[in-house]
């Protein structure tokens, strides 16, 4: 798992979405990443554990339930790839989101980013944009740390308490 | 166009029942929970379900910026807002017509209109519904008496500026108006800084009627008969039936009439409900308020006139219009509705939530269970207490009440108290089996007779 930084997993989405491939199961160790073109697929069997069960440890049925029945929407294409956002960087502490919402990760389009990846951020360092019907909140680290994956891509719709950004805490 | 994606912006049974009666029709349902209601069976049931927030309802359920961005960003192009919560807000039927999404519900002008308590008399008043006789401001005892003995004894007087019981009274005769008018004027003055006063009649034996009705939009509105619910606890209907076997042919025929003019001259579109208080010695019935969104006590209506309200909504909102004529419904039978609450009956009614140990519902043909609960879950304590409603159809009073007798005995609830216990006494009360029930009926007789059986 130390090996593979969420930009591989990125660049892995990018490939996989110029092919002409389906589906792709991926399992090395401490990761099972599976990617599909179809909204309705079903992850093989057994299967892992979503990403974001992990460390809350939330019962997990109903999510692995869920995505067998979602509709063949439009949105539906992009949250997948990124709830397959594998698991969390170890030691780390996930930021949330406070509400439902869209994430923006720069102050306005075009704009610098907030945080990279590897950025030292304090507890009050903002780190993303959670919009509502025009409605811009910013929200904080809540944590003194570094960075260590950003979960969520630009302008995606997260749900409430969906994890945005892992900070690895300072000593 | 009809819908295709409707977001279902509530909880508990009515949002199982929105997704049901949106998959009947072939529509895509997407459900926006609360954290605590992320795992509940309408999630379950929903094609997708997101979580909007936190438990509370502040922010989850009753923020209609976070609900309509939410159906927005999951492509809905319906929203359905079940009752409560913000059903009645014109904010959310406004801000959804903004977005572009049909909003499952009359328009955001009628619900305001009807909304404001002066202004829904002024609505009733201009379609002649009648209202419950009363006068103007009276300045002194003398023209009071005057105006009380056209109305008719007894009588409430009322402060005109202000409410809460002050410079209230009662009078059965105009020597009580003599009595009491000088002192009550007073009181008034001293808390609205006006001492003026006003009469309206007394109904001592009122029932609670209602008519439910279903508008086009255009001026075209149907009845589908009426509901009686007279058990009520605080103003919290406890059981409601249809139809209401107490009333007179020809007032009732009135009454549907009342109805449908007053949600005709409004063009009202989509669900709504007239209610009206029933005067049982005089035959007369008066206009209280139009509840502008699909009720609770829906599915009485549903199992006498065999109609499926909650798909009507959705295929009106869709502009499918409403392609039933009034001959085409034809209502039979007799329908009682028990709401099946976590409270506790024995104790002032405090709410009871908990997780469901076990959980047999009743079964069987004419019995229907609205409901959103399985062994197993947790009832949070964030929002009322209903977790069911049991509806049973029978083909008359008696053989309804039989029936839900039976349901309600078959009924095993365990890991937190109900009202199960509570609603089986009260549905076999001599009072009730015999329908001599009033609005005062349960506070007055029904709850005493709960309580002196609890000390057997």
């Amino acid at each position: 798992m130390e090996n593979i930084k969420p930009e591989d997993i990125k660049v892995l989405i990018e490939l996989f979405d110029q092919t002409e491939w389906r589906e792709l199961s991926l399992e090395v160790e401490g990761l099972n990443l599976f990617l599909s073109k179809d909204a309705n697929a079903h992850r093989p069997q057994p299967a892992a554990p979503a990403a974001d069960s992990a460390p809350a440890a939330s019962p997990a049925p109903a999510a692995a339930k869920k995505g067998s029945a979602e509709p063949a929407a439009k949105p539906a294409a992009s949250e997948a790839s990124a709830k397959t956002g594998a698991e969390p960087p170890e030691g780390t502490v996930a930021v949330r989101a406070p509400n439902l919402g869209t994430f923006y990760r720069s102050p306005k389009p075009g704009a610098e980013p907030y945080v990279e990846v590897g950025q030292e951020v304090d507890e009050d360092t903002e780190i993303c944009l959670i919009e509502v019907m025009k409605l811009f909140t910013p929200v904080s680290a809540g944590v003194k740390g570094v960075v260590r994956q950003i979960c969520v891509e630009d302008g995606q719709m997260v749900e409430h308490d969906e994890p945005l950004i892992y900070i690895e805490p300072a000593e | 166009m009809p819908v295709k994606r409707v977001f279902v912006a509530n909880r508990g049974e009515i949002a199982v029942r929105v997704i049901r009666a949106a998959q009947a029709l072939g529509i895509e349902t997407v459900l926006g929970t609360s954290a605590a209601d992320k795992d509940g069976l309408g999630a379950t049931l929903a094609d997708r379900s997101v979580v909007l927030g936190p438990a509370q309802a502040a922010r989850s359920y009753l923020d209609e910026k976070l609900i309509v961005h939410a159906a927005k960003a999951t492509g809905c192009d319906a929203l359905h807002p079940g009752y409560g919560f913000l059903s009645e807000r014109p904010a959310l039927a406004r801000l959804c017509e903004e977005e572009g999404i049909a909003f499952v519900g009359p328009r955001p002008e009628t619900i305001e209109a009807l909304g404001d308590k002066l202004s829904a008399r002024r609505i009733a008043e201009a379609s002649d519904v009648p209202l419950v006789p009363g006068t103007p401001a009276m300045e002194s005892a003398e023209a009071a008496r005057e105006a009380a003995d056209e109305i008719g004894y007894p009588v409430v007087m009322k402060a005109t500026a202000g409410g809460g019981g002050r410079g209230m009274f009662f009078a059965r005769g105009p020597e009580e108006i003599t009595a009491s008018f000088g002192k009550a004027s007073e009181e008034a003055r001293a808390a609205f800084g006006d001492g003026s006063l006003y009469i309206e009649r007394f109904v001592e034996n009122a029932r609670h009627v209602e008519v439910q009705v279903m508008g086009d939009g255009e001026g075209k509105v149907v009845h589908f008969g009426e509901r009686d619910c007279s058990v009520q606890r605080r103003y919290q209907k406890v059981i409601e039936e249809a139809p209401c076997t107490v009333m007179p042919e020809d007032v009732r025929a009135d009454l549907h009439a009342a109805a449908v003019k007053l949600t005709s001259d409004l063009n009202y579109r989509n669900a709504g409900t007239v209610e009206f208080l029933y005067d049982v010695d005089r035959n007369e019935f008066y206009f209280i308020e139009v509840n502008a969104r699909i009720q609770v006590e829906h599915p009485v209506t549903e199992c006498i006139s065999g109609q499926d309200l909650v798909g009507l909504q959705l295929r009106i909102a869709g502009g499918e219009g409403l392609d039933l004529e009034q001959s085409d419904i034809a209502l039979g039978g007799h329908a009682i509705e028990c709401r099946i609450n976590a409270e506790d009956a024995d104790h002032d009614f405090r709410p009871s939530p908990g997780r469901i140990k076990h959980w047999t519902p009743p079964t069987g043909e004419n019995v229907r269970l609205d409901t959103f609960c399985r062994e197993g879950d947790l009832i949070p304590p964030f929002y009322d207490s209903m977790i069911g409603k049991l509806i049973v159809h029978g083909s008359d009073r008696d053989d309804a009440v039989r029936r839900m007798l039976a349901a309600l005995d078959d009924f095993t609830i365990e890991g937190l108290t109900t009202n199960l216990n509570f609603q089986r006494f009260i549905i076999g009360h001599p009072d009730f089996r015999n329908n001599a029930i009033t609005t005062r009926w349960l506070e007055q007789t029904g709850l005493p007779a709960f309580a002196e059986r609890q000390e057997q």
